[in-house]
Order: C-alpha cells, then structure tokens, then sequence
C-alpha cells in the first residue's frame, strides 16, 4: 500500500506544498501495522458532505491517496474546517513518517 | 514616527457640512453624514467614539483565549485566558490575546467600529492547534492559530499582521461577504492583507514609507530564504526559494492567473490574484504618503461596506474612486484613479457606480445605513435623531465647545 498526502490553500495559499508518500512494506512491522490501523479508521468514517464549511476561510485542503497493492485507489479530502480527529492522526503520523519519526 | 499628511488637509468646513445636513434632498443629507463621519474620525473627536459607544453592546468584543492542546477539536479546548483574567504563562496565549486587542482597538479608533460585526461581537481564538499544524484561519466564528512546523513555519501567533488578517475576514464576512472564489475572493483576502498590513503600521505608527508592507514577515524559521508569504508593495517577491519555488502573485491584471475553482487551484486563486488589488492600495498609500490607515484605509474600509458577495475588481476599484471623491478630495480620486491604473484597471467613473446602485447592484456605505432602515420600515425617527445630534456636535465644532452629553 502507498499512502500520498497533499496539502493545499491555507494562509499561505500560493505555496506549494510538497507531496508525501509512504509505502507501508518499506516500513518497519509495527509502523506498517499503525499505519494500516490509520488508513482503515478514516475509511470508516461517514462520507463527507459534498459542500464544504462556506464561512470558513484560510483553511488548508488535504487529499490523502490510498494505492492498494491490487490497484486500488481511494482518494479522501479534508480540510482545516472539516477535519476529523481520525483524518488529523493520519496526516501527523504521514507528516512525522516524512522526518523519519512516525 | 508617522507624520507628514496625517493632518487635516481635505475636511468640509463644520458650517457648510450643517447646512448639507439640513439640506431637503435626502441624497445630499446621507452624503453630509458620511463625510461628516469620516473627517470627525479624522479629526480625531471623541464624540463619534462616544456615540458609537452609546449604540454598543456591553460585550465589545471580550476576548477569550483557549489553548487546544494540539488537539484539532475545538470542545477538547481549555480556557487559557479571558477579557478581564491574569496574563498566562503561555506565550502565544498571550500574543495572541493582545494580537485581537490591538487589532480590535484599531477597528474601534480608526473605522469606528465595535469588533468583528460592528455589534461588539466577542473575540475567541484558539492556538495550539493540532500537532505542527503549519496554518492559521477563520472557521467562520473563531480564530484559529498553529504552532508551525518549526521547519519551515513558526508560530502563526508571532505576527501581528497575521492575527489581524484572520480577523479581517470576520469583518468581510459580516460586511460585503465576499464569496471565497475568484475575483470576490481574491478582494476577500486582498482586504484581509491590506488591513492585515494596517494594522500593524497603525500599531507601530509607521508611514507608509516605513511601513514592510509584507504579510507573515515573522511566521517563517529563520532557516528559510523568504521575507514573508506576500508583499503589498511587490507581489510576487516576497520568496523565491528551491523548497516551494517563486511567489506567484501578480502585480498587473496582464498576469492576472486562471485557476480552477476547486480546492487545489486555491478556488481560482484567490492568494494569487489578491497581489493584484494589494498592489493598487499599496501604490495610492505610496501616493498619499503619510499614513495608511487614513484616508487609503478609510475608503478602503468604506468600498468594503459598499461591495456584495459578487463584487469583482473592476467595481470595487469605481467604488474606491468615488468614496475617494465624497470622502477627501479630487487629489485623492486621481490617486485613486492612477493606481487602479497601474496594476490594469481602468476606473469607470462615478456615472457608472451610481448607474450600478441605480440598478441594485452596489451598496454605498452610509447610503445602504439609511436605506436598510427605510426598507425594514424602522424607526425614521431614530435616524433624525441621529442627524439632530450630529448636527448639534457640528455646531459645537463650529464654537470650539463638545458638548458634554447628548441624548440621541
């Protein structure tokens, strides 16, 4: 499985932000194991409503990609005003994956 | 120190400003009434701070601030300090408490207005937020402040400028509402970076020449090649770095960038094309010279009172022209005029604006105050009252004696 995270918008919205990706059988057991548990807990969230929070503003965007070894993608989007605890535990653990410290 | 055209160069003499507030003609009325209003701020009576407090709420826009713990969900927040409570110990608490408060007291003394809605809405913000959360926002009814990465971003609480942009869109949300896509959303985030900037040139009493005119100037590690995330003064150079490449910002409507109207294309750009209507109130401040927050932010302030959530560059750079004539002086519309000029926008002259208010299409300040009250069919003889008593305080103006209290 290879994990992808984007990010986009936010106060400094004309950044560009550099994708992350993490493949879970590059990762340590433990760490490949966390990370399936992550994967699978915003997957089991609702869907989110097709209309985004309209008031808010400055917000940052989030498109984790999901490749399973099969072939299939999952794509699931957030924001800073539609985050979910699940959703915002998956992007530290991908950002902290990136530093080498999940 | 700011000086130079901070004085009183352009104000309608007292005696001929209470005959136009006798006048017969409605139109003529309300006119007297916003210039009266903008040249008592410039002036800087009392009275008008007086008589807005007189119509506030109590609250005045209380502060609270609330520590999330790096959590991102806003009910786990604890209470870190409020409006009347003991300083923290926790410093971006207390950046951010008194970030709203200078900022709130900037609305109040130079725009007269009461916090975000006009009404002394409170002030809640949240920092702390997440765990390296890299962002600061509006949610729509809160502040909300990370910590930064500490690789490339710090904490969002350390600029001054940054604090008051978020609030800013509190402002635009309860004034034009300005849609968050396009040219409505680049105006959005423009009029949140130029009061952003006024904000703290107000604070640190610079003049527009020794002002930065930069945005998020002290949000960035010392380890990264950039002055701050915009530039006022010179859009599209404020980075230009291998980490996440050149400020796309334009500076000219020639450059103007078409983005999709999605998350990923900033909802057409609305970051990017703000350099636009940035840099035409950069160059008229540059022009007035002096202080910003006067006369540029005034009829900057007031264009925003006078926009709708649709309002498109074009017809806010004719609204800016013409408060400029009705508020100040043919020297500042031709300012005005030229520095729409330079960035690619001709302004349509005042026949024009008033074609589109004739149409339904636009909202003048003070005009849309007293039309709102005739169109609720509210209390007229509120709004006399308020002419009675203002004509009163020109009076006294004209004598060179305030009253001491007036009932309205």
């Amino acid at each position: 499985m290879k994990v992808t995270l984007t990010r986009y918008g936010g106060l400094a919205g004309g950044i560009s932000w550099p994708a992350r990706s993490v493949k879970s059988d590059a990762l340590p057991g433990p760490a490949a194991a966390e990370l399936e548990h992550l994967v699978a807990a915003i997957r089991s969230e609702a869907p989110l409503e097709a209309k985004r929070e309209d008031r808010a503003r400055d917000s940052m965007g989030y498109t984790v990609t999901i490749e399973e070894d099969g072939g299939r993608t999952t794509v699931v989007k957030r924001s800073d005003a539609t985050m979910s605890q699940k959703f915002a535990s998956l992007i530290q653990w991908l950002d902290g994956a990136s530093k080498g410290s999940p | 120190m700011c000086h130079a055209r901070c004085g009183l160069n352009c104000i309608v003499p007292p005696h001929l400003l209470r005959k136009l507030l006798e006048s017969r003609e409605r139109d003529v009325r309300e006119s007297a009434m916003n210039t009266l209003l903008a040249t008592t701020q410039l002036r800087g009576e009392r009275f008008v701070r007086s008589f807005a407090g007189f119509l506030a709420t109590p609250a005045s826009g209380r502060r609270t601030m609330h520590d999330c713990q790096h959590s991102t969900y806003l009910p786990f927040a604890v209470v870190a300090r409020t409006e009347d409570g003991a300083e923290s110990d926790d410093h971006a608490v207390n950046r951010a408490f008194d970030g709203l408060g200078h900022t709130r007291r900037f609305y109040q003394e130079v725009l007269n207005r009461n916090s975000i809605d006009g009404r002394g809405m409170r002030l809640d913000a949240y920092v702390h937020y997440g765990v390296r959360f890299t962002n600061a926002f509006w949610n729509g009814e809160e502040m909300i402040f990370g910590d930064g990465d500490d690789i490339i971003f710090t904490d969002f609480t350390k600029s001054l400028d940054v604090i008051a942009h978020e609030l800013a869109h509190g402002v635009t949300q309860h004034t034009a509402n300005l849609e968050y896509h396009n040219q409505p959303g680049a105006l959005n985030e423009s009029i949140s970076d130029v009061f952003g900037s006024l904000v703290k040139q107000w604070m640190l009493e610079q003049t527009v020449e020794e002002a930065d005119w930069l945005i998020g100037s002290d949000i960035f590690t010392p380890g990264i090649e950039a002055d701050a995330i915009r530039s006022l003064k010179a859009p599209g150079k404020a980075y230009d770095n291998e980490m996440f490449g050149r400020d796309p910002q334009p500076d000219h409507m020639s450059r103007y960038v078409v983005l999709p109207d999605t998350d990923e294309g900033d909802h057409g750009g609305v970051h990017i094309n703000s350099g636009i209507p940035n840099r035409a109130f950069y160059l008229f401040a540059a022009a007035m010279g002096g202080c910003a927050w006067e006369a540029p932010g005034r009829i900057w302030y007031n264009a925003l009172l006078a926009s709708n959530p649709s309002t498109q560059f074009q017809e806010f750079a004719d609204t800016t022209h013409m408060l400029a004539g009705q508020m100040y002086s043919a020297e500042e519309q031709q300012a005005v005029a030229e520095a729409w000029r330079e960035v690619g926008i001709t302004v349509s002259g005042i026949a024009a604006v008033s074609r589109r208010v004739a149409m339904g299409k636009g909202r003048m300040a003070a005009a849309s105050r007293v039309a709102e009250i005739a169109r609720n069919g509210g209390n007229v003889s509120v709004l006399s009252k308020q002419y009675d008593a203002l004509a009163a305080r020109v009076r006294a103006l004209e004598s060179g004696l305030t009253p001491v209290k007036q009932k309205v």
